[in-house]
Protein backbone atom coordinates (compact mmCIF):
# COMPACT_ATOMS: atom_id res chain seq x y z
CA UNK A 1 0.00 0.00 0.00
CA UNK A 2 1.41 3.40 -0.96
CA UNK A 3 1.90 6.17 1.60
CA UNK A 4 -0.94 8.17 0.07
CA UNK A 5 -3.24 5.16 0.34
CA UNK A 6 -2.29 4.71 4.00
CA UNK A 7 -2.88 8.38 4.72
CA UNK A 8 -6.22 8.27 2.95
CA UNK A 9 -7.28 5.33 5.06
CA UNK A 10 -6.45 7.33 8.18
CA UNK A 11 -8.19 10.36 6.68
CA UNK A 12 -11.40 8.37 6.57
CA UNK A 13 -11.08 8.16 10.35
CA UNK A 14 -10.74 11.96 10.49
CA UNK A 15 -7.08 11.81 11.38
CA UNK A 16 -5.89 15.43 11.27
CA UNK A 17 -2.26 14.38 11.24
CA UNK A 18 -2.84 12.31 8.11
CA UNK A 19 -4.57 15.27 6.51
CA UNK A 20 -1.63 17.50 7.33
CA UNK A 21 0.78 15.01 5.79
CA UNK A 22 -1.27 14.81 2.61
CA UNK A 23 -1.28 18.59 2.46
CA UNK A 24 2.49 18.73 2.92
CA UNK A 25 3.01 16.15 0.18
CA UNK A 26 0.74 17.64 -2.48
CA UNK A 27 -0.13 21.28 -1.72
CA UNK A 28 2.73 22.68 -3.81
CA UNK A 29 1.70 20.73 -6.89
CA UNK A 30 -1.97 21.63 -6.43
CA UNK A 31 -1.18 25.29 -5.78
CA UNK A 32 1.14 25.50 -8.82
CA UNK A 33 -1.61 24.14 -11.04
CA UNK A 34 -4.31 26.44 -9.66
CA UNK A 35 -2.04 29.47 -9.82
CA UNK A 36 -1.22 28.66 -13.46
CA UNK A 37 -4.94 28.67 -14.22
CA UNK A 38 -5.99 31.70 -12.20
CA UNK A 39 -2.83 33.83 -12.22
CA UNK A 40 -3.84 35.31 -8.86
CA UNK A 41 -2.20 34.21 -5.63
CA UNK A 42 -4.90 34.93 -3.05
CA UNK A 43 -7.69 33.52 -5.23
CA UNK A 44 -5.54 30.47 -5.89
CA UNK A 45 -5.06 29.94 -2.17
CA UNK A 46 -8.82 30.12 -1.70
CA UNK A 47 -9.28 27.42 -4.32
CA UNK A 48 -6.54 25.23 -2.82
CA UNK A 49 -8.17 25.62 0.58
CA UNK A 50 -11.48 24.60 -0.96
CA UNK A 51 -9.90 21.54 -2.60
CA UNK A 52 -8.29 20.27 0.59
CA UNK A 53 -11.39 20.95 2.65
CA UNK A 54 -13.32 18.98 0.09
CA UNK A 55 -10.81 16.19 0.52
CA UNK A 56 -11.17 16.36 4.30
CA UNK A 57 -14.95 16.34 4.22
CA UNK A 58 -15.45 13.89 1.36
CA UNK A 59 -12.51 11.56 1.60
CA UNK A 60 -14.96 8.69 1.50
CA UNK A 61 -15.88 9.76 -2.04
CA UNK A 62 -12.43 8.73 -3.13
CA UNK A 63 -11.78 5.05 -3.40
CA UNK A 64 -8.76 3.21 -4.64
CA UNK A 65 -11.01 1.76 -7.31
CA UNK A 66 -11.19 5.22 -8.84
CA UNK A 67 -7.49 5.09 -9.61
CA UNK A 68 -4.43 6.78 -8.21
CA UNK A 69 -4.96 9.53 -5.69
CA UNK A 70 -2.83 12.37 -7.07
CA UNK A 71 -4.45 12.51 -10.54
CA UNK A 72 -7.81 12.48 -8.79
CA UNK A 73 -6.73 15.37 -6.55
CA UNK A 74 -5.25 17.33 -9.46
CA UNK A 75 -8.40 16.90 -11.50
CA UNK A 76 -10.50 18.14 -8.62
CA UNK A 77 -8.18 21.16 -8.25
CA UNK A 78 -8.32 21.92 -11.97
CA UNK A 79 -12.09 21.69 -11.98
CA UNK A 80 -12.37 24.05 -9.02
CA UNK A 81 -9.99 26.54 -10.57
CA UNK A 82 -11.83 26.45 -13.89
CA UNK A 83 -15.06 27.02 -11.97
CA UNK A 84 -13.63 30.40 -10.96
CA UNK A 85 -12.83 31.22 -14.54
CA UNK A 86 -16.21 30.06 -15.76
CA UNK A 87 -18.15 32.27 -13.40
CA UNK A 88 -17.73 35.07 -15.92
CA UNK A 89 -17.51 32.92 -18.97
CA UNK A 90 -19.65 31.25 -21.57
CA UNK A 91 -17.68 28.08 -20.92
CA UNK A 92 -19.61 27.61 -17.72
CA UNK A 93 -22.48 25.72 -19.27
CA UNK A 94 -20.27 23.56 -21.47
CA UNK A 95 -18.21 22.09 -18.66
CA UNK A 96 -20.80 22.26 -15.95
CA UNK A 97 -21.59 18.56 -15.88
CA UNK A 98 -17.91 17.74 -15.67
CA UNK A 99 -16.68 19.96 -12.89
CA UNK A 100 -19.49 20.23 -10.41
CA UNK A 101 -18.92 16.64 -9.48
CA UNK A 102 -15.99 14.94 -7.89
CA UNK A 103 -13.57 13.59 -10.51
CA UNK A 104 -14.54 10.48 -12.41
CA UNK A 105 -12.63 7.20 -12.47
CA UNK A 106 -8.99 7.16 -13.54
CA UNK A 107 -7.23 4.23 -15.08
CA UNK A 108 -3.53 4.57 -14.38
CA UNK A 109 -1.03 2.76 -16.55
CA UNK A 110 1.27 0.19 -14.99
CA UNK A 111 4.14 2.63 -14.85
CA UNK A 112 2.17 5.13 -12.74
CA UNK A 113 3.98 4.14 -9.56
CA UNK A 114 7.42 3.98 -11.08
CA UNK A 115 7.72 7.72 -11.64
CA UNK A 116 8.52 9.96 -8.74
CA UNK A 117 7.02 13.44 -8.66
CA UNK A 118 10.17 15.30 -9.55
CA UNK A 119 11.08 13.11 -12.52
CA UNK A 120 7.50 13.15 -13.69
CA UNK A 121 7.40 16.97 -13.66
CA UNK A 122 10.70 17.20 -15.51
CA UNK A 123 9.51 14.71 -18.09
CA UNK A 124 6.15 16.38 -18.69
CA UNK A 125 7.79 19.78 -19.10
CA UNK A 126 10.39 18.39 -21.45
CA UNK A 127 7.74 16.66 -23.54
CA UNK A 128 5.60 19.78 -23.69
CA UNK A 129 8.62 21.83 -24.68
CA UNK A 130 9.33 19.40 -27.51
CA UNK A 131 5.94 20.09 -29.12
CA UNK A 132 5.51 22.69 -31.84
CA UNK A 133 4.72 26.04 -30.23
CA UNK A 134 1.19 26.22 -31.64
CA UNK A 135 0.48 22.64 -30.62
CA UNK A 136 1.74 23.28 -27.12
CA UNK A 137 -0.29 26.47 -26.97
CA UNK A 138 -3.45 24.65 -28.04
CA UNK A 139 -3.07 22.05 -25.27
CA UNK A 140 -2.34 24.74 -22.69
CA UNK A 141 -5.42 26.71 -23.72
CA UNK A 142 -7.54 23.59 -23.33
CA UNK A 143 -6.05 22.44 -20.04
CA UNK A 144 -5.21 25.67 -18.22
CA UNK A 145 -7.84 27.97 -19.74
CA UNK A 146 -10.64 25.42 -20.15
CA UNK A 147 -11.23 26.33 -23.79
CA UNK A 148 -13.03 24.11 -26.30
CA UNK A 149 -11.73 23.11 -29.71
CA UNK A 150 -13.77 25.83 -31.36
CA UNK A 151 -12.61 28.52 -28.92
CA UNK A 152 -8.99 27.51 -29.38
CA UNK A 153 -9.32 27.56 -33.17
CA UNK A 154 -10.72 31.07 -32.94
CA UNK A 155 -8.04 32.19 -30.50
CA UNK A 156 -5.19 30.81 -32.61
CA UNK A 157 -6.87 31.64 -35.94
CA UNK A 158 -6.34 28.07 -37.12
CA UNK A 159 -8.76 25.56 -38.73
CA UNK A 160 -10.80 23.54 -36.27
CA UNK A 161 -9.53 20.22 -37.64
CA UNK A 162 -5.94 21.32 -37.22
CA UNK A 163 -6.53 22.23 -33.61
CA UNK A 164 -8.17 18.88 -32.91
CA UNK A 165 -5.21 17.05 -34.44
CA UNK A 166 -2.69 19.12 -32.55
CA UNK A 167 -4.32 18.38 -29.24
CA UNK A 168 -4.85 14.67 -29.80
CA UNK A 169 -1.43 14.06 -31.25
CA UNK A 170 0.21 16.16 -28.56
CA UNK A 171 -1.47 14.16 -25.80
CA UNK A 172 -0.54 10.86 -27.44
CA UNK A 173 3.04 12.03 -27.69
CA UNK A 174 2.97 12.92 -24.02
CA UNK A 175 1.65 9.43 -23.26
CA UNK A 176 4.39 7.79 -25.27
CA UNK A 177 7.04 9.94 -23.65
CA UNK A 178 5.92 8.99 -20.18
CA UNK A 179 5.87 5.34 -21.14
CA UNK A 180 9.41 5.52 -22.47
CA UNK A 181 10.68 7.22 -19.35
CA UNK A 182 9.05 4.57 -17.19
CA UNK A 183 10.92 1.90 -19.12
CA UNK A 184 14.25 3.61 -18.59
CA UNK B 1 -16.79 0.80 -38.86
CA UNK B 2 -17.90 -0.03 -35.33
CA UNK B 3 -19.84 2.40 -33.24
CA UNK B 4 -16.72 3.05 -31.15
CA UNK B 5 -14.57 4.04 -34.10
CA UNK B 6 -16.39 7.31 -34.61
CA UNK B 7 -15.53 8.32 -31.05
CA UNK B 8 -11.94 7.14 -30.93
CA UNK B 9 -10.49 10.50 -31.88
CA UNK B 10 -12.62 12.29 -29.32
CA UNK B 11 -11.55 10.45 -26.20
CA UNK B 12 -8.54 12.57 -25.23
CA UNK B 13 -10.39 15.81 -25.97
CA UNK B 14 -13.32 14.51 -23.91
CA UNK B 15 -11.03 13.92 -20.96
CA UNK B 16 -9.50 17.33 -21.52
CA UNK B 17 -12.93 18.98 -21.57
CA UNK B 18 -12.22 20.48 -25.00
CA UNK B 19 -15.10 18.93 -26.92
CA UNK B 20 -17.81 21.22 -28.14
CA UNK B 21 -21.25 20.57 -26.63
CA UNK B 22 -22.65 18.43 -29.41
CA UNK B 23 -19.65 16.11 -29.57
CA UNK B 24 -19.50 15.89 -25.84
CA UNK B 25 -23.15 14.98 -25.53
CA UNK B 26 -22.78 12.35 -28.25
CA UNK B 27 -19.79 10.70 -26.58
CA UNK B 28 -21.43 10.82 -23.17
CA UNK B 29 -24.47 9.11 -24.64
CA UNK B 30 -22.24 6.44 -26.08
CA UNK B 31 -20.56 5.84 -22.73
CA UNK B 32 -24.01 5.58 -21.19
CA UNK B 33 -24.69 2.58 -23.40
CA UNK B 34 -22.09 0.71 -21.32
CA UNK B 35 -19.28 0.50 -23.88
CA UNK B 36 -16.44 -0.98 -21.80
CA UNK B 37 -13.69 -0.25 -24.31
CA UNK B 38 -14.48 3.45 -24.57
CA UNK B 39 -15.01 3.74 -20.81
CA UNK B 40 -11.57 2.26 -20.17
CA UNK B 41 -10.03 4.51 -22.83
CA UNK B 42 -11.67 7.53 -21.20
CA UNK B 43 -10.30 6.53 -17.79
CA UNK B 44 -6.80 6.26 -19.22
CA UNK B 45 -7.21 9.58 -21.01
CA UNK B 46 -8.24 11.25 -17.72
CA UNK B 47 -5.06 10.04 -16.13
CA UNK B 48 -3.03 11.31 -19.10
CA UNK B 49 -4.69 14.72 -18.99
CA UNK B 50 -4.06 14.95 -15.27
CA UNK B 51 -0.33 14.71 -15.99
CA UNK B 52 -0.48 18.11 -17.67
CA UNK B 53 -0.64 19.62 -14.19
CA UNK B 54 3.09 18.91 -13.92
CA UNK B 55 3.66 21.38 -16.73
CA UNK B 56 2.59 24.22 -14.44
CA UNK B 57 5.46 26.20 -12.90
CA UNK B 58 6.38 25.22 -9.36
CA UNK B 59 4.86 27.40 -6.68
CA UNK B 60 4.28 27.17 -2.94
CA UNK B 61 1.27 28.46 -1.05
CA UNK B 62 1.83 30.66 2.01
CA UNK B 63 2.17 29.23 5.50
CA UNK B 64 -1.00 31.13 6.32
CA UNK B 65 -2.99 28.81 4.08
CA UNK B 66 -1.88 25.74 5.97
CA UNK B 67 -2.69 27.48 9.25
CA UNK B 68 -6.17 28.40 8.06
CA UNK B 69 -6.85 24.93 6.74
CA UNK B 70 -5.78 23.18 9.90
CA UNK B 71 -7.79 25.60 12.00
CA UNK B 72 -10.89 24.76 9.99
CA UNK B 73 -10.19 21.04 10.20
CA UNK B 74 -9.64 21.22 13.94
CA UNK B 75 -12.82 23.24 14.30
CA UNK B 76 -14.71 20.53 12.46
CA UNK B 77 -13.26 17.75 14.58
CA UNK B 78 -14.05 19.68 17.74
CA UNK B 79 -10.68 19.15 19.36
CA UNK B 80 -7.22 20.59 19.04
CA UNK B 81 -5.20 17.42 18.66
CA UNK B 82 -5.00 14.86 15.91
CA UNK B 83 -6.48 11.42 16.35
CA UNK B 84 -5.04 7.95 16.03
CA UNK B 85 -2.46 8.09 18.78
CA UNK B 86 0.05 10.12 16.78
CA UNK B 87 2.53 12.27 18.65
CA UNK B 88 1.34 15.81 19.36
CA UNK B 89 1.43 17.81 16.17
CA UNK B 90 3.22 21.09 16.00
CA UNK B 91 1.44 24.36 16.48
CA UNK B 92 -0.91 25.45 13.73
CA UNK B 93 0.33 29.00 13.95
CA UNK B 94 3.71 29.29 12.22
CA UNK B 95 6.75 30.43 14.16
CA UNK B 96 7.11 33.63 12.20
CA UNK B 97 3.62 34.63 13.31
CA UNK B 98 4.54 34.15 16.94
CA UNK B 99 7.65 36.21 16.26
CA UNK B 100 5.52 38.89 14.65
CA UNK B 101 3.17 38.93 17.65
CA UNK B 102 6.14 39.17 20.01
CA UNK B 103 7.60 41.99 17.96
CA UNK B 104 4.25 43.73 17.99
CA UNK B 105 4.02 43.41 21.76
CA UNK B 106 7.52 44.76 22.19
CA UNK B 107 6.72 47.60 19.87
CA UNK B 108 3.51 48.33 21.82
CA UNK B 109 5.40 48.41 25.12
CA UNK B 110 8.08 50.63 23.60
CA UNK B 111 5.43 52.88 22.08
CA UNK B 112 3.62 53.12 25.41
CA UNK B 113 6.78 53.99 27.24
CA UNK B 114 7.76 56.45 24.51
CA UNK B 115 4.34 58.07 24.68
CA UNK B 116 4.61 58.41 28.45
CA UNK B 117 8.10 59.89 28.11
CA UNK B 118 6.97 62.32 25.43
CA UNK B 119 3.93 63.32 27.54
CA UNK B 120 6.19 63.98 30.48
CA UNK B 121 8.61 66.01 28.36
CA UNK B 122 5.76 68.00 26.86
CA UNK B 123 4.32 68.64 30.32
CA UNK B 124 7.70 69.78 31.61
CA UNK B 125 8.23 71.97 28.55
CA UNK B 126 4.81 73.52 29.10
CA UNK B 127 5.65 74.17 32.75
CA UNK B 128 8.95 75.77 31.75
CA UNK B 129 7.17 77.88 29.15
CA UNK B 130 4.58 78.96 31.72
CA UNK B 131 7.36 79.90 34.17
CA UNK B 132 9.15 81.87 31.46
CA UNK B 133 5.91 83.63 30.56
CA UNK B 134 5.33 84.56 34.24
CA UNK B 135 8.91 85.74 34.56
CA UNK B 136 8.64 87.80 31.42
CA UNK B 137 5.34 89.26 32.59
CA UNK B 138 6.87 90.15 35.92
CA UNK B 139 9.85 91.76 34.15
CA UNK B 140 7.47 93.70 31.90
CA UNK B 141 5.50 94.87 34.91
CA UNK B 142 8.71 95.98 36.61
CA UNK B 143 9.78 97.72 33.44
CA UNK B 144 6.41 99.41 33.18
CA UNK B 145 6.71 100.48 36.79
CA UNK B 146 10.21 101.81 36.20
CA UNK B 147 9.02 103.60 33.08
CA UNK B 148 6.15 105.13 35.04
CA UNK B 149 8.56 106.30 37.76
CA UNK B 150 11.01 107.64 35.18
CA UNK B 151 8.16 109.41 33.46
CA UNK B 152 7.00 110.88 36.76
CA UNK B 153 10.61 111.89 37.57
CA UNK B 154 10.91 113.63 34.22
CA UNK B 155 7.60 115.41 34.65
CA UNK B 156 8.50 116.55 38.15
CA UNK B 157 11.94 117.73 37.05
CA UNK B 158 10.68 119.49 33.92
CA UNK B 159 7.56 121.04 35.29
CA UNK B 160 8.17 124.77 36.03
CA UNK B 161 5.76 124.68 38.95
CA UNK B 162 7.97 122.15 40.77
CA UNK B 163 9.70 123.66 43.82
CA UNK B 164 13.46 123.20 43.84
CA UNK B 165 15.09 122.05 47.05
CA UNK B 166 18.80 121.57 47.68
CA UNK B 167 19.72 118.90 50.19
CA UNK B 168 23.06 119.93 51.59
CA UNK B 169 25.50 117.35 52.72
CA UNK B 170 26.45 117.46 56.38
CA UNK B 171 29.73 116.44 57.90
CA UNK B 172 32.00 114.73 55.40
CA UNK B 173 29.46 114.59 52.61
CA UNK B 174 29.64 117.79 50.67
CA UNK B 175 27.83 116.44 47.62
CA UNK B 176 24.52 118.14 47.34
CA UNK B 177 21.38 116.25 46.34
CA UNK B 178 18.92 118.02 44.12
CA UNK B 179 15.20 117.67 44.81
CA UNK B 180 12.06 119.01 43.21
CA UNK B 181 8.63 118.85 44.79
CA UNK B 182 5.51 119.03 42.67
CA UNK B 183 2.32 119.60 44.58
CA UNK B 184 0.46 116.87 42.71
CA UNK B 185 3.18 114.55 41.32
CA UNK B 186 5.31 114.24 44.45
CA UNK B 187 8.94 114.69 45.45
CA UNK B 188 11.86 113.66 43.20
CA UNK B 189 15.40 113.43 44.60
CA UNK B 190 18.59 112.81 42.62
CA UNK B 191 22.33 112.96 43.20
CA UNK B 192 25.73 111.45 42.34
CA UNK B 193 28.68 110.18 44.35
CA UNK B 194 26.34 109.16 47.13
CA UNK B 195 28.20 107.04 49.67
CA UNK B 196 26.87 103.55 50.14
CA UNK B 197 25.30 103.03 53.59
CA UNK B 198 26.81 100.43 55.89
CA UNK B 199 25.81 96.79 55.56
CA UNK B 200 22.24 96.14 56.67
CA UNK B 201 21.56 99.88 56.59
CA UNK B 202 19.52 102.09 54.31
CA UNK B 203 19.05 105.78 53.66
CA UNK B 204 15.69 106.97 55.00
CA UNK B 205 13.90 110.18 54.05
CA UNK B 206 12.23 112.33 56.71
CA UNK B 207 9.73 115.15 56.35
CA UNK B 208 10.09 117.80 59.08
CA UNK B 209 6.69 119.43 59.73
CA UNK B 210 6.38 123.15 60.36
CA UNK B 211 4.25 122.59 63.43
CA UNK B 212 6.03 123.21 66.65
CA UNK B 213 7.09 120.08 68.50
CA UNK B 214 5.91 117.92 65.60
CA UNK B 215 8.03 114.82 65.09
CA UNK B 216 9.80 114.03 61.79
CA UNK B 217 7.58 111.95 59.52
CA UNK B 218 9.37 108.79 58.23
CA UNK B 219 9.23 108.14 54.50
CA UNK B 220 10.98 106.16 51.79
CA UNK B 221 14.06 103.99 52.32
CA UNK B 222 16.55 103.89 49.47
CA UNK B 223 20.08 102.81 48.50
CA UNK B 224 22.26 104.28 45.75
CA UNK B 225 23.26 102.08 42.84
CA UNK B 226 26.76 100.62 42.45
CA UNK B 227 27.92 103.84 40.76
CA UNK B 228 26.75 105.97 43.66
CA UNK B 229 23.79 107.24 41.66
CA UNK B 230 20.67 107.97 43.65
CA UNK B 231 17.31 108.86 42.21
CA UNK B 232 13.85 108.26 43.60
CA UNK B 233 10.32 109.62 43.63
CA UNK B 234 8.02 109.87 46.60
CA UNK B 235 4.62 110.03 44.99
CA UNK B 236 2.66 110.58 48.19
CA UNK B 237 4.72 112.49 50.75
CA UNK B 238 3.39 112.11 54.33
CA UNK B 239 2.98 115.86 54.63
CA UNK B 240 1.87 118.46 52.08
CA UNK B 241 4.56 120.81 50.90
CA UNK B 242 2.95 123.78 52.67
CA UNK B 243 3.11 121.99 56.02
CA UNK B 244 6.69 120.84 55.59
CA UNK B 245 9.58 122.87 56.87
CA UNK B 246 12.47 120.71 55.72
CA UNK B 247 13.54 117.35 54.34
CA UNK B 248 16.29 115.21 55.88
CA UNK B 249 17.96 111.93 55.07
CA UNK B 250 19.52 109.70 57.71
CA UNK B 251 21.17 106.29 57.71
CA UNK B 252 18.97 103.76 59.46
CA UNK B 253 19.00 100.01 60.02
CA UNK B 254 17.54 97.93 57.16
CA UNK B 255 13.76 98.06 57.30
CA UNK B 256 13.77 101.68 58.44
CA UNK B 257 12.91 103.31 61.69
CA UNK B 258 9.85 105.17 63.04
CA UNK B 259 12.13 107.97 64.22
CA UNK B 260 15.65 109.08 63.35
CA UNK B 261 18.36 107.17 65.13
CA UNK B 262 21.28 109.08 63.68
CA UNK B 263 22.15 112.59 62.68
CA UNK B 264 20.98 113.70 59.22
CA UNK B 265 23.41 113.18 56.34
CA UNK B 266 21.53 115.60 54.09
CA UNK B 267 19.07 118.35 54.98
CA UNK B 268 17.26 120.93 52.92
CA UNK B 269 14.71 123.63 53.66
CA UNK B 270 11.50 123.43 51.74
CA UNK B 271 10.59 127.08 51.98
Amino acid sequence: MSLDATLLTRLLQKDVNAFEQLYERHSRLVYGLVLRILHHASTSEEVVQDVFLQLWRNADHYAAARGPFVPWLLTMARNRALDHLRRKSERQRRLEDQTDQLPAVFAAPDYEHTLDEKRRAERVRALMASLAPQQKRAIELAYFEGMSHTEIAAALKEPLGTVKSWIRNGLLRLKEGLQQQAKT
Amino acid sequence: MSNCDQFRDLIEAYALGALDPEERAAFAAHLATGCQDCAKAAEEARWLVSQLAYAAPEAAPSDMLKGRLLQKVHAETGDSESRGGDPPRHNVIPFWMWAAVAALLLFSVYSGWNTYRLDREIREANERAAALRAERQKAEEQLQQQLAIAKREAMIMMDPTSHKISLWGQHAHPETLEAKWHAQLGLCVSGDKVPMPAANHVLQVWFIPKAKDAKPMPSMMVRPDANGRLMFVISNPPEPMDNTKAIAITEEPAGGSPWPTSAPIWTGNVT
